[in-house]
């Protein structure tokens, strides 16, 4: 950008007024922005990238030669999070005023009003800033073409949120006929520090625009410094538990010593119990003290919120819900409970304290059970190294597509050549077939992909060569469907007397009787009744242990956490001692090589014995959950094709559990062949059918593909002749459409994302070069507790059905 | 498997259909045909086969056991009109001796002459001793109550946590209930009580839970 001219100079010389410099990023953004190009701006939150971004878009308009006083939309600010929103537009407006711009700024999100939506539907603002959901709602209105031509740029903020999850191919959708709409459009994506940032680029501007796009990294870094919190007895410290609570009054110093803690824990349950557990321990703190996360009220979120920004609260107990968002200056230290499973989210949490120019970040690590302080010495390593973990972008999600189609289809319809060469440049689709395509619009036309279904199903026509919806209520269902988060059946919790607290899932409220009591929302509430969708409650005065729990999967180590910490193990067995949390950990190193042993970097670690519960076969490759899972799946398979055994897989972070009810010759059976990548997918998938991950993946996958209705927002389910649950559906593919492209992405989806198929490959290989070592302890070792404790089944057997049935027992409870 | 109940010799087919042998009648309940239509015309692309599925089933039980009347418990038919109303009573059709009893489900919403058109005989409940059959199951009940609309199943469980749903016949001291027959159906977990004789149905055999 030259600084001479025009607005350019109005920049600079605002920047200087305010006594502020523009930092290397920024003028490079600027400059990139008003050659045209397109690119990823890498900088994190308060380093001033919203300015790097709006202004560059400012300057290039300007000197693009368009008139501002044309109306029409100009830019488009695509935020995942709605709490930035209105940061964002108070940024741009004071940028904007500075600048003697009358644009008018404008939100639009789940939360806005259909009066100001309907506004800004017939007289547009100049900038827009919205959720992705928002973009395609747009898109399935009539006349949504006219309403995009003139866009000059699109910023998607957080983009490496929104890559590793089915939003960001909506981005890629929508950007895709942005483009084509208006050719030379401005696209940025602003993005944290990802392992694949490379990629990230890619996956915003499709592989081919991806290689002209820039990528402008600020050289603005943070120190992290990175404490334990130490129980006093290791030895007597859990060794499987999941909370941390014994060690709560170790905590009370550090919110002491802070103008204001966020202490995270990683489930809304445990964030329940630590709020409850803090105030036991100090009733005095009631009222500085608050709790956050996703299911209670938004309105008691943005009281928090408003407390913490205002340094009103000496702590905040929250989840992953204030992971993203607003800077709360006042907050000085955060206290992870319990592993953050990623280097990512814990140098994301980490960063939100500390916020004054140069000061350092201070985290402390709470462990939930012994074995968890190790983590704490991985992530010291894997922060110090930037060792940060890649998002995977998803590739041929054919729901988000099939309900893209169908949102064109509703609105102006679409001509299915020119959709296809769109669709085909994002990265996404960028491997789908013509016949894979053909599959799809077959899908809409007839109700399946394969052309036998010429009955009364009825979606798409194709009239004049466009595809449309013809039928004004599958129209208003769809509209009422888009989007791609699909959440649990939630059930609202309102006072008796009014006001809305939150909401549990269905599942939790179908468990309880009138006049049960639970803690929610850092209360204990009496149910009163459940009417129309809604639990209401009063305030009670029992005392309860019962808390709303949540289905929400638990996240795996990553494979950069993972690495890092079998290396501190290896070292450790090799007489490194390179932390105090490996040090302390001493007594259960002991223990495990009495009871066991500790394996080495060339051993693998194989551990066998019998005890009331049954047969227990440990193994431990340390590479998260999932790949335990997968691998467990895999070895319960292949063991089961010779023997006629049921086993049950169970497994933690660190290793997993086959658990039978018969005994096996361990030395015998387990041999370096049944981790071999030989038939790997086949016997996979094999196991998968039997231990119905994909049946689970499938939920989401039918609801963003518009096979289940969610019903309308707020109100009784409606339609119930059309309703049908997820697990039949799956049953009814398996049985009769097995080669939809629905049903075929269920497991693509289990492999790449839930049994991370790439990790289990290195996994298996690394196996192969390492000695497989038997142990036989006489009970659970350290290693062995925690997997036992925290037990989540899965089934797998090859033995008849009838032969199961007759040795299981009737369970009389749901 | 066959059972005795009330004196009668009922035959629990793993078809999710009950053979009553002295009366050479077939009892199924929730067939919810035109079910997947009704999915389908409103834009939910539900694989059509399934339709087929119920009807071989169907008339393969008729023909297999020498059947002289079926009697369906209700929900035979899942939603307002489509075509599968017709080609179900084309099938009805190609049984000419054998009589076709509904007793009405809460899914059986066709208007009332479109049933007085067709084979079938309709009831509220049919008292057929000594039995009281019903869609619903009912509180008061001359007779033995046989009925359906709960689709149920089971959940058992095993050593090492293994989980297994099964569909389910199953019968108290007064009243029995089937599993649902359609192909396109799912099923709800009841929880039954002690003394209750629960029979399991799996891909091709029905199991007594004792």
């Amino acid at each position: 950008m030259n600084a001479t001219d025009g607005i350019g100079k109005q920049i600079f010389d605002w920047f200087d007024a305010q006594n502020w410099t523009p930092y290397p990023f920024q003028t490079q953004t600027w400059e990139a922005c008003v050659k045209g190009k397109c690119g990823i701006v890498n900088a994190p939150t308060g380093s001033g990238k919203t300015f790097a971004l709006f202004l560059g878009l400012l300057s290039a308009f300007h000197q693009s030669g368009h008139s501002p006083q044309k109306s029409g939309l100009k830019v488009i600010w695509i935020s995942p999070i709605r709490a930035l929103a209105k940061e964002i537009k108070i940024s741009m407006e004071r940028a904007l005023n500075a600048l003697d711009l009358s644009w008018q700024v404008a939100i639009r999100s789940g939360d806005t009003s259909t009066s100001a939506r309907k506004k800004q539907w017939s007289s547009p603002p100049d900038i827009l800033i919205t959720t992705p959901e928002s973009v395609h709602i747009l898109m399935s209105k009539k006349g949504y073409a006219k309403y995009f031509i003139g866009l000059f740029g699109i910023v998607i903020d957080e983009w490496h949120e929104l890559m590793g999850s089915k939003r960001g191919v909506q981005v890629e959708l929508a950007l895709s006929r942005l483009k084509s709409l208006n050719p030379g459009l401005l696209i940025w994506g602003i993005s944290a520090t990802i392992g694949n940032l490379h990629e990230a680029l890619d996956v915003l501007l499709g592989p081919k625009g991806g290689r002209d796009g820039l990528l402008v990294t600020s050289d603005i870094r943070k120190e992290i410094a990175v404490h334990s919190i130490f129980p006093d007895n290791v030895e007597k410290y859990s060794w499987g538990g999941h909370l941390g609570i014994a060690l709560a009054d170790k905590i009370m110093p550090i919110i002491e010593g802070s103008a204001s803690t966020l202490i995270f824990t990683n489930t809304r349950g445990q964030c329940e119990i630590w709020y409850q557990k803090i105030l036991d321990l100090r009733p005095d703190l009631a009222g500085v003290i608050a709790m956050h996360h996703g299911s209670i009220s938004r309105e008691l979120r943005d009281w928090v919120e408003e407390a913490l920004y205002d340094g009103r609260l000496k702590a905040v107990v929250c989840t992953s819900s204030l992971d993203l968002g607003v800077d709360f200056r006042p907050v000085e230290t955060i206290i992870q409970i319990g592993s953050p499973k990623s280097v990512a989210r814990f140098v994301q949490r980490a960063g939100r304290s500390g916020h004054q120019p140069e000061a350092r970040s201070e985290i402390f690590f709470l462990p939930t059970h012994a074995l968890e302080l190790v983590e704490a010495a991985a992530l010291r390593r894997a922060v110090s190294s930037g060792n940060i973990e890649l998002r995977t972008p998803y590739l041929r999600s054919w729901d988000v597509l099939i309900q893209y189609l169908m949102t064109l289809a509703v609105s102006d319809g679409f001509d299915a050549d020119q959709i296809y060469e769109e669709v085909k440049s994002t990265f996404c689709y960028s491997s789908m077939t013509r016949s894979e395509w053909k599959n799809l619009l077959n899908f809409l036309l007839h109700g399946s992909q394969s052309l036998k279904a010429y009955d009364e199903y009825k979606k798409v026509v194709i009239d004049n060569a466009i595809y449309r919806t013809t039928d004004r209520r599958i129209a208003q269902r769809h509209r009422m469907s888009i989007g791609t988060i699909v959440s649990e059946a939630m059930i609202n919790v309102r006072f008796l007397s009014g006001g809305r607290i939150g909401a549990v899932e269905e599942w939790f409220a179908s468990h309880l009787e009138p006049g049960d009591s639970f803690w929610f929302a850092g209360r204990p509430l009496e149910l009163v009744m459940i009417k129309d969708m809604t639990m209401l409650v009063r305030k009670s005065k029992k005392v309860t242990r019962r808390i709303p729990s949540y289905l929400g999967g638990r996240l795996p180590l990553s494979s950069e956490m993972s690495e890092v910490l079998r290396e501190k193990i290896y070292n450790y067995t090799q007489g490194k001692i390179e932390d105090a949390e490996v040090e302390r950990l001493k007594p259960l190193w002991t223990m495990q090589n009495t009871l066991s042993i500790l394996p080495r970097e060339d051993e693998f670690l194989i551990e066998y014995f019998e005890s009331k519960e049954g047969y227990h076969l440990l193994m431990y490759p340390f590479e998260g959950r999932f790949v335990h899972e997968g691998m467990g799946a895999l070895l319960a398979k292949r063991i089961t094709n010779k023997l006629s055994i049921t086993f049950s897989i169970a497994m933690n972070d660190y290793g997993f559990e086959l658990l039978s009810d018969k005994p096996i010759d361990v030395e015998n059976i387990i041999n370096k062949d049944l981790f071999s990548m030989k038939n790997l997918i086949t016997d996979i998938q094999g196991s998968i059918n039997a231990t119905e991950l994909a049946r689970r993946k499938f939920r989401d996958i039918a609801r963003i593909s518009g096979l289940i209705f969610q019903g309308y927002p707020g109100k009784i389910k409606k339609q119930r002749h059309l309703q049908a649950s997820s697990s039949l559906l799956f049953d009814v593919f398996r049985d009769y459409e097995p080669n939809s492209l629905l049903f075929l992405q269920t497991f693509d989806e289990v492999m790449t994302f839930q049994l991370e198929e790439a990790r289990l490959r290195n996994a298996l290989n690394r196996i192969q070069g390492q000695y497989l070592l038997f142990a036989y302890p006489s009970k659970p070792t350290p290693l062995a507790f925690p997997i036992i404790v925290d037990r989540m089944r899965e089934k797998m057997t090859s033995e008849k059905l009838e032969d199961r049935i007759r040795k299981m027992t009737l369970d009389f409870t749901k | 498997m066959v059972i005795n109940l009330q004196h009668q010799t009922f035959d629990l087919l793993p078809e999710k259909a009950i053979l009553w042998k002295e009366k050479s009648s077939l009892l199924v309940a929730d067939l919810h045909i035109g079910k997947t239509t009704h999915f389908r015309k409103s834009g939910i692309g539900i694989p059509p086969d399934m339709e087929r599925q119920n009807y071989e089933n169907l008339s393969t039980l008729i023909l297999n056991h020498e059947v002289d009347r079926v009697i369906f418990l209700g929900d035979l038919f899942h939603s307002v009109h489509n075509a599968q109303w017709e080609v179900l009573n084309n099938m009805l059709d190609m049984f000419p001796e054998v009589t076709f009893d509904l007793v009405m489900g809460n899914h059986d919403i066709l208007p009332y002459k479109m049933y007085l058109s067709s084979r079938l005989k309709i009831y509220d409940i049919l008292d057929e001793p000594p039995f009281t059959l019903s869609h619903f199951p009912l509180a008061n009940h001359a007779h033995y109550n046989i009925c359906g609309h709960l689709h149920p199943a089971v959940v058992l469980k095993g050593t090492g946590k293994q989980r297994l749903k099964l569909p389910c016949f199953i019968f108290s001291e007064r009243q029995g209930v089937l599993p649902s027959f359609g192909a396109f159906t799912g099923n709800a977990v009841i929880r039954p009580n002690n003394g209750d004789r629960v029979y399991v149905v799996t891909q091709d055999r029905v199991i007594s839970l004792k």
